[in-house]
């Protein structure tokens, strides 16, 4: 296994009393794609929100890259190369796809306001290249023909896609994807898996939450999996796929798992 | 898809009808009244950075308006400084007193408004009582004409001509920040700030430059209305200067230059139009008010946009031009 990009130790997450997340050590080695799974309120999107920084963790430690994160913000991450979808989608809706793509390029372009009112050549080439890029990006996850279309007024299925684009443009070390296939079809599923493949391929290690198996099993190279918060097994898809506590705990149980999928958009949001 | 023309003719027609308003309109009243709407024009730009891209509601820029024509009014009388210096002394100072602000450029929606609004009344008692500083509630006299090189500017239509220029520039300058990878940092941020976080965007920082870019062009203003009036008085700069500017880029249109510039005019000049109804001006001009805004949120250039592309659609060798016009250009 190639070097670990990103560690956490004894990550925890409190709400008052709730321990949604319960000292997870958690490592991700470069160039792998690591699911996160576990059944509902098992604290995979909390995780992955202090992963990427959007909520501080209670106590514990996240190494990223060598260096201790653990205490800087989203922002600070997402320039060190951290980077993230929404299981809930945070498009900007009002403006177009390409626009959203070309935010994505924010942290790694440099022209100033001053740049921007005398509109120097150095600007005028940096633009020229974020659309450029933005473009290739929407290319890639198969966004193409509706660069020009208002972020809002794509359907659920291109949102999700574009959300990818947005974080992928910038090449970054880590994405982190939270359920990028919910609310999407068959077909539109096989397609995610064949994105997720060429993402791994394209170098960017990635952390997959998800609740799809056939998403997850042929897309991880390692699963972690989560129960009440808590490291319940590691391992490759075929270990997980033949624990027998994961198995207790979430996959075996067909009737759970339908439960699950029914109350996905509520727990686990309202969580944070 | 919206009217399908190109909006850098537009801008050139709209320059040059502006430019041509002095030759066509000789009365000096008339003239006076029109500059003053250009000066609107570039402070209702101002806020339209703040309010319409970055989502900021603030009720304080009627201060930094205060703020620059002082500066502007003190540093010409007591320095004897050029225009072009004073011009740039009004808009640093406001600028430096918006830095005042940065703590709270944190604050969401309604707490901001009412948090700048504070200020704008804090400004004004200031105004009003460091007589040593600003005169006090006799006012500040004694501004000179504008010079610019030696070019005496303070006939009517040369200053016309130079608040014109001024707006241009101004427009022309916010128009590129839109357009630019801060501006879209700031659309980014008024959509969702999580999302802008996750894309690396620092949002108190980029917040605090805009803050600072609309004060600076506020000031800018404030110069502009002191060499202008020749005389400033308290009473021009109560909060409600910060209302009357929120109620140009409102009704113009939130999120659009050409809407600022159009609702600056609309309430500078609709209550001198009115002023034949006497008492009754400024109940009409509320009620026009209302009225539009209850024709839905995109002010008049949304309703201007509806209008046009309804005419354009009827007339399908329209449909060729390669530039479309987006709500917000």
């Amino acid at each position: 296994m190639s070097a670990t990009l990103l560690e956490t130790r004894q990550i925890t997450r409190r709400f008052g009393g709730l321990v949604a997340v319960d000292g997870v050590d958690l490592d991700v080695a470069e160039g792998e794609v690591h699911g996160l799974i576990g059944p509902n309120g098992a604290g995979k999107t909390t995780m992955l929100n202090l992963l990427s920084g959007h909520l501080p963790s209670s106590s514990g430690s996240i190494l990223f890259a060598d260096a201790d994160v653990t205490r800087h913000a989203a922002e600070k991450r997402a320039i060190a190369g951290i980077r993230r979808t929404f299981q809930n989608l945070k498009l900007f809706k009002e403006l177009p796809a390409l626009d959203n793509v070309m935010v994505g390029l924010h942290a790694s372009t440099r022209s100033e306001i001053f740049h921007a009112l005398l509109r120097t050549p150095f600007q005028r080439r940096e633009e020229r290249e974020i659309v450029e890029r933005a473009r290739e990006a929407l290319d890639f996850v198969g966004l193409g023909p509706f660069a020009d279309k208002a972020a809002g007024s794509l359907p659920y299925g291109h949102q999700r896609l574009l959300e990818i684009a947005r974080a992928f443009v910038a090449r970054p070390k880590l994405l982190l994807l939270d359920e990028p296939a919910a609310g999407l079809n068959g077909a539109e599923s096989k397609a995610l898996v064949d994105l997720i493949r060429r993402i791994r391929a394209a170098g960017t290690t990635t952390v997959l939450v998800e609740h799809h198996m056939d998403v997850v099993m042929p897309t991880c190279d390692r699963i972690t999996v989560l129960n009440y918060g808590k490291l319940l097994a590691k391992g490759t898809p075929q270990d997980i796929r033949h624990n027998s506590e994961v198995i207790g705990a979430y996959l075996g149980k067909g009737s759970a798992l339908k439960r699950e999928r029914a109350a996905q958009e509520g727990a686990v949001h309202a969580a944070p | 898809m919206g009217i399908i023309v190109n909006p850098n003719l537009l801008r050139i027609l709209a320059l040059l009808a502006l430019a041509a308003v002095p030759l066509v309109e000789s009365n000096s009243y008339w003239l006076h009244v029109f500059s003053v709407a250009l000066i609107a024009a570039v402070l209702a730009l101002g806020l339209q950075l703040l309010v319409g891209m970055a989502g900021m509601l603030s009720l304080g820029q009627g201060a930094f308006y205060g703020i620059g024509a002082y500066t502007a009014g003190i540093v010409a009388t007591s320095f004897g400084l050029p225009f072009l210096l004073t011009l740039l002394a009004g808009g640093i100072a406001a600028a430096l007193a918006s830095l005042l602000l940065i703590p709270l450029v944190k604050l969401k929606g309604s707490s901001l408004g009412v948090a700048t609004l504070g200020f704008s009344i804090i400004i004004h008692l200031l105004i009003l009582n460091e007589e040593w500083l600003t005169g006090g509630s006799l006012g500040l006299m004694g501004i000179p004409d504008p010079e610019i090189f030696g070019l005496n500017l303070a006939h009517d239509e040369a200053f016309y001509w130079l608040c014109l220029v001024i707006l241009a520039l101004v427009y022309v300058s916010i128009d590129r920040i839109n357009t630019s990878r801060f501006g879209r940092a700031l659309a980014a941020i008024a959509q969702d700030e999580e999302a802008a976080r996750a894309s690396g965007i620092q949002i108190a920082l980029c917040k605090s430059k805009c803050f600072l870019i609309a004060a600076f062009t506020a000031g800018l203003a404030g110069t502009l209305y002191a060499y202008h009036s020749r005389y400033l008085s308290p009473n021009d700069f109560t909060f409600n200067k910060s209302i009357e500017v929120l109620i140009m880029v409102v009704v113009g249109g939130l999120g659009s230059l050409p809407g600022a510039v159009l609702g600056a005019f609309i309430v500078v000049l609709m209550p001198e139009y009115l002023r034949s109804s006497g008492e009754l001006r400024m109940i009409l001009f509320g009620t026009a008010v209302v009225v539009l805004m209850g024709t839905g949120n995109r002010g008049l250039i949304g309703l201007l946009q509806a209008a046009a592309s309804l005419v354009l659609s009827r007339l399908p060798s329209f449909g060729r031009s390669r530039y479309v016009v987006r709500p917000g250009e």
